[in-house]
């Protein structure tokens, strides 16, 4: 679920592949009528989740290049967080949890009922086996767990922390498959399986897998009553947003999310087919921003990061290169809608919609930038230009570049966009060789702004120039006061004390601007209603819609049903 | 013997190069497996320091070594056959990935060249025994059709009678949903029907080379002295089309067809892409856009290896159709 | 020159669009608006205010195939002449040195002729970020020049040892002028009809390159504008006018150069010249007939043509 890849270009689709076709997107597809249906009469769906040349088949839900619909569909967590809208996270396997007082052992209660789908019981014998198996096998512990789990009886698990790790919560409850202990005990290497035979306890199970499309089928003993009613689930991959425009005109398939120019015009001639966005991902102007850590350019002055901020015209940005789906974002980078309780000052809720060049300027002459011959500001010797990069074939961020250098221009701010190809543009943000860099921040592992600050603005996260930064935090942002309440944020799981950390936080990076929010992006998801119907719309957010959102499919596929 | 000794050389010095540039090239590239593998997953969320350190240890990336170590080491895994493991596709190993594409892309593209050397070949005869007739006159037009871009007469015919006329398949190599790959009749008419439409395509774009070479080289042969006296001796004329003009004439493209045969899986690329065939091309595509050095230097071994072998056995051949080529050498 | 084709209507055609193609792409882009310059009205159908419609960003085509053209004669151009200048050394030098020099041009070029071409160009480029239309020319250039090569060489080969480049050799003439006065004035039809190919492939390539993704970056080609229509859904959405105008070129562009190519072969092989079989009899029998035959053409040879 890479965003960047399920986004819309078929370069990024393609950039996205093989690695993220495991865990980035999720394909549903229905049957296509045009194929005739499935053959036992049953109804059968086609999802593409953005899968694109030959699958490789891999269910091994501790995999990095698992295939998506292993998270969710065939594997469960204890919980499920809905990073849709704002809601208490769903009980699956899970029925309950609760932290001792200062963080360090968690204890689960886990459902009752549930049988693996080779028929054997599951137990939080099963559960503790998982987290186990993970802290044992650090080849396998991509999340950096580091919990011992014991279970006290059939339906209670304790997890014991070696530090408080109440931010461990969405990871441990909500973004981890559980696995059968009696299946992964007997794994010869659980690191390299591509486990040929998944045994879940999901709402599907694989029924047949070829490198071109997959089968699941309905789990008939699935412990959720009268769920799920889709008997078959196709999963196939396509190459390009031609390809998946064309699929889903001919009704080959069922549910996508693609960028499509033009969706309205592709889908008016055909009532069967609809759409919804949900908006998720800001895309923001990524900025090298700390001279002290080795980066260079105009950009490290926040003067200049303001004025940008300032000097953009939204409402174009988002006619010209974001189709017009684009919502409004916030400087806080969080979502305005969904997070507002989060956001301490109101006055940071949503960015400025037109340009305020008067306030830019402002901001430039102030900080000694002075207007050149040339309509390009300088200061000691230094004009006032910068590299923007941009991936080759992301042709919206291409566009966004192109509009925001005319844009710039009017405060004598150059701006020159250069594209490069997604390995380069890649290299180029882990290692800080970069001025400026256009890519969105993604969705954290639950809704709480922890997810989002942490990796984004800590200086753990962080790394000089030159070397490859472990963490996220490209723009080399290093802040003690941040960091502080990062940490804050993390020792405790009152709200309210989070709150006033969040506040710190944000006065200081709507100040500092190290990511210059544009907007938040839009995710367009496409259906085929003549199948199956009660996919999640904008007016009912009972999941994230999107083809390519682990977890969120395993909901989205138990819930709807086949259209009468 | 000398001969052949000399080509045997040539070729070993050829697949020298071949590898050694097969080595280097991944190694010369920007970003490295680790950072992409990271990369992609922090795009999901969840991306700690630990993050870094569980793909190295399961990558088990090793780029320490010296480049001299490596490179000995990458004969050895040739020696042995073994490719290594895809990073795109972890997993799963090199071999299996190239063993699971490589047939589509035989198939499709071996057999619309095969198509397109008959075609080309007969229609060239013909052409060069009767200049000005329409079939002559027919070159100039097939010949334009080689200079229109592949891929966008391929969108084009694909949107006309994929899209519009709905008569042919829109994308991929079978119709996953009514037929399980295997050898039964419906997938294998699945697979006849999903390849027609590139298959002309490419036929389409191609055959007007075959017949250029062909009709020239039979115009050439024609004008030889041995026809004249087969002529005179009142040898039927289809008879001297046949067995004196085109069995001569056809030599230099049977030259070309073993050639472009070892073209084959590397031609494929800009095909397999539009058509969303799951050859090895468009894994070679999806290689390079996931940094997958692994899989990339695999696919591009495989293609050397298949491009110098037909040519190794043209020569070979060659030099027993054509003692002149022996001669020569 | 001796060697100047007739002008046959097939040249006439070919060099007239080759000739229009050529001015557009110089004049073009100081006549027409700013290519990359955004507009709000989106995409849009061809009018008075915008001849050729407008992209997805409301930019203008006609705009963007003024440059485009340009940038695509341009990497024309210069894989045209490069892989002359490759060919020519390798190929003919090389075969008119001969000895160890030979042995090892021959080698050199061969190697480089069995090594795909396709892959190698988009493992390279995928290497080289922010690609002028000048690297990838380059990158053309350097894995097309091999076949060249080999025809140039086999030629070479055949005109060293005609009787007069023996005689002038035997008279004291200085091995360079040997080269450049007796031997090269016969190949040139061969280094042109190879240049036309050079230009064609180089054309084709690009556009190839581009459409898988891996082309020139920020600059104006048939190929790249080809991509962002690709990209864009032209083709389904019907904004034919965006799709259609560089393919065709790239078709019509080619078309005129292989006419070109043909009115060049007919010089290098006369026997080709247009002739219906019967004519060809006649010819054979009564001798040459009065202006068809080119004084001084090369004849047929095995490796020019194969």
């Amino acid at each position: 679920m890479t965003h960047s890849s399920s986004r819309r270009t078929r370069r990024r689709a393609l950039a996205g592949v093989a690695l993220v076709s495991a865990a980035a997107f999720a394909l549903s597809a229905c049957s296509g009528a045009a194929q005739g249906g499935s053959a036992g009469g049953g109804t059968t769906m086609t999802v593409f989740n953005g899968a694109t040349g030959t699958i490789n088949e891999n269910w091994n839900p501790f995999s990095p290049t698992l295939l998506q619909p292993t998270l969710g569909v065939i594997y469960e967590p204890l919980f499920w967080y809905n990073l849709a809208e704002t809601s208490e996270p769903t009980p699956l396997l899970g029925e309950s949890w609760e932290w001792n007082e200062d963080g360090t052992e968690l204890t689960i209660t886990t459902r009752e009922g549930v049988e693996w789908s080779d028929g054997e019981p599951f137990t939080a014998n099963d559960v503790a086996f998982t987290f186990n198996l993970l802290k044992d096998t650090p080849e396998l512990n991509t999340s950096g767990l580091a919990a011992s789990a014991e279970a006290t009886d059939d339906t209670h698990v304790t997890l014991t922390f070696e530090e408080p790790s109440f931010m461990q919560e969405p990871q441990v409850l909500g973004n981890q498959a559980i696995v059968p202990e009696h299946v992964w005990s007997e794994l010869d290497d659980p690191i390299t399986t591509i486990n040929q035979n998944p045994v879940g306890t999901g709402a599907y199970k694989l029924k047949s897998f070829s490198a071109q499309s997959y089968l699941l089928e309905k789990n008939a003993s699935y412990w959720e009553e009268g769920k799920p009613s889709v008997d078959e689930i196709r999963y196939i991959s396509l190459d390009n947003a031609d390809a998946a425009a064309a699929a889903l005109i001919s009704g080959q398939v069922d549910w996508m999310s693609s960028f499509l120019p033009d969706l309205d015009g592709l889908l008016a001639d055909n009532p069967d087919l609809s759409y919804v966005n949900t908006p998720a991902l800001t895309t923001s102007i990524f900025t090298c921003s700390n001279a002290d850590l080795g980066c260079e350019g105009p950009q490290t002055d926040p003067a200049v990061r303001q004025a940008m901020y300032h000097a953009m015209d939204r409402d174009q940005l988002n006619q010209l290169a974001g189709g017009g789906f684009a919502a409004t974002g916030s400087p806080t980078l969080l979502l305005p809608e969904r997070d507002a309780d989060w956001i301490a000052d109101s006055a940071n809720l949503t960015t400025p919609e037109g340009a305020d060049t008067d306030k830019a300027n402002e901001l430039l002459d102030a900080a000694g930038w002075v207007l050149g011959a040339d309509g390009v500001r300088e200061k000691d010797g230094q004009k006032l230009s910068m590299t923007i990069q941009t991936v080759t074939g992301w042709s919206d961020y291409i566009s966004l570049n192109d509009t925001m250098a005319q844009q710039f221009k009017a405060v004598g701010i150059e701006l020159k966009p250069t594209q490069l190809a997604w390995n380069e543009w890649n290299d180029n943000q882990t290692k800080g060789t970069f001025q400026l860099s256009l890519d969105s921040i993604g969705l954290g592992a639950s809704a709480n702004p922890y997810f989002t600050y942490n990796p984004r603005y800590s200086t753990d996260n962080t790394t000089k120039v030159g070397e490859p930064s472990y963490g996220q935090n490209f723009s080399r942002y290093s802040n003690p006061v941040v960091d502080e309440a990062i940490k804050a944020a993390a020792a405790t799981d009152d709200e309210a004390v989070q709150k006033e950390a969040y506040a710190t936080i944000q006065e200081e990076i709507v100040r500092d601007m190290p990511y210059v929010p544009i907007y938040i992006n839009s995710t367009l998801t496409e259906f085929n209603n003549s199948k199956v119907t009660g996919f999640p719309s904008n007016e009912d957010k009972y999941a994230f819609a999107a083809s390519w959102k682990a977890w969120d499919n395993g909901i989205v596929l138990k819930t709807i049903v086949p259209a009468e | 013997m000398r001969f052949v000794l000399q080509k045997l050389g040539f070729y070993a010095v050829a697949l020298w190069a071949a590898v050694t540039l097969d080595f280097l090239i991944p190694r010369l590239m920007p970003g490295n497996p680790v950072d992409q593998l990271v990369s992609k997953l922090a795009q999901k969320g969840q991306v700690t320091p630990e993050t870094r350190r569980a793909i190295e240890l399961l990558l088990g990336a090793d780029l320490d070594q010296p480049l001299w170590q490596q490179y000995l080491g990458f004969w050895g895994q040739i020696a042995r056959g073994d490719l290594g493991r895809s990073v795109a596709y972890f997993p799963a190993s090199v071999s299996d990935m190239i063993g699971q594409t490589l047939p589509w892309t035989l198939g499709l593209i071996g057999l619309s060249t095969i198509i397109s050397f008959l075609l080309g070949v007969g229609l060239g005869t013909f052409a060069g025994w009767k200049r000005g007739s329409w079939v002559d006159n027919l070159i100039p037009s097939l010949t334009m059709l080689q200079s229109v871009p592949y891929f966008w007469l391929a969108l084009i015919l694909l949107y006309v009678f994929g899209l519009i006329l709905g008569v042919s398949p829109l994308n991929g190599g079978y119709d996953p949903w009514n037929t399980f790959p295997g050898w039964n009749w419906a997938f294998i008419q699945s697979v006849i029907y999903y390849g027609t439409l590139p298959a002309i395509t490419i036929v389409v774009s191609s055959v007007g080379g075959w017949m250029l070479g062909m009709r020239n080289m039979m115009v050439s042969t024609l004008s030889e002295d041995y026809i004249l006296t087969a002529e005179a001796k009142g040898i039927h004329p289809r008879r001297i089309m046949r067995a004196y003009a085109a069995r001569n004439a056809v030599l230099p493209s049977v030259a070309g067809f073993a050639i472009s045969l070892g073209f084959v899986v590397a031609g494929s690329i800009v095909a397999e892409v539009v058509f969303s065939y799951p050859g090895i091309g468009n894994m070679l595509l999806q290689a390079v856009n996931s940094n997958d050095y692994a899989l990339m230097q695999g696919i591009f071994l495989v293609i050397t290896l298949s491009v110098l072998g037909a040519n190794l056995l043209v020569d070979l051949l060659y030099g027993v159709i054509d003692p002149r080529t022996r001669a020569r050498s | 020159m001796r060697n100047l084709p007739p002008l046959t209507p097939k040249l006439l055609v070919g060099l007239t669009i080759v000739g229009a193609f050529v001015l557009w792409g110089i004049v073009g882009p100081f006549v027409v608006a700013d290519p990359s310059g955004i507009d709000n009205i989106g995409l849009s159908a061809p009018s008075a205010d915008h001849l050729l419609g407008t992209t997805q960003t409301g930019q203008d085509v006609l705009a963007q195939f003024a440059h485009a053209t340009r940038g695509s004669l341009i990497i024309g151009l210069v894989v045209g002449v490069l892989t002359l200048l490759l060919s020519a050394f390798f190929g003919v030098v090389g075969a008119y040195v001969g000895g160890w020099v030979d042995e090892g041009f021959s080698l050199f070029s061969n190697v480089m002729l069995v090594i795909p071409g396709l892959p190698l160009v988009i493992i390279i480029s995928s290497y080289v970020t922010d690609k002028s239309v000048w690297l990838v020319a380059g990158v053309l250039a350097i894995t097309s020049w091999a076949g060249s090569a080999r025809v140039l060489r086999g030629f070479t080969l055949s005109v060293r040892s005609r009787d007069y480049v023996l005689a002038a050799r035997v008279a004291g003439e200085r091995p360079w002028r040997v080269l450049l006065v007796e031997i090269l004035p016969n190949l040139v039809p061969l280094l042109a009809s190879q240049a036309v190919f050079g230009i064609i492939f180089a054309i084709l390539g690009e556009a190839g390159l581009s459409f898988l993704g891996l082309g020139a970056t920020g600059s104006f080609t048939w190929g790249t504008m080809l991509y962002y229509a690709q990209n864009s859904l032209a083709l389904m959405r019907g904004a034919w006018w965006w799709f259609i105008p560089p393919g065709l070129s790239i078709a019509l562009f080619g078309a005129a150069l292989a006419l070109i190519n043909f009115s060049i072969d007919e010089i290098i092989n006369p026997r080709l010249r247009d002739h219906t079989r019967a004519v060809t009899k006649r010819w054979q029998v009564t001798g040459p007939s009065s202006g068809t035959a080119v004084e001084g053409a090369a004849p047929a040879e095995k490796e020019a043509t194969a």
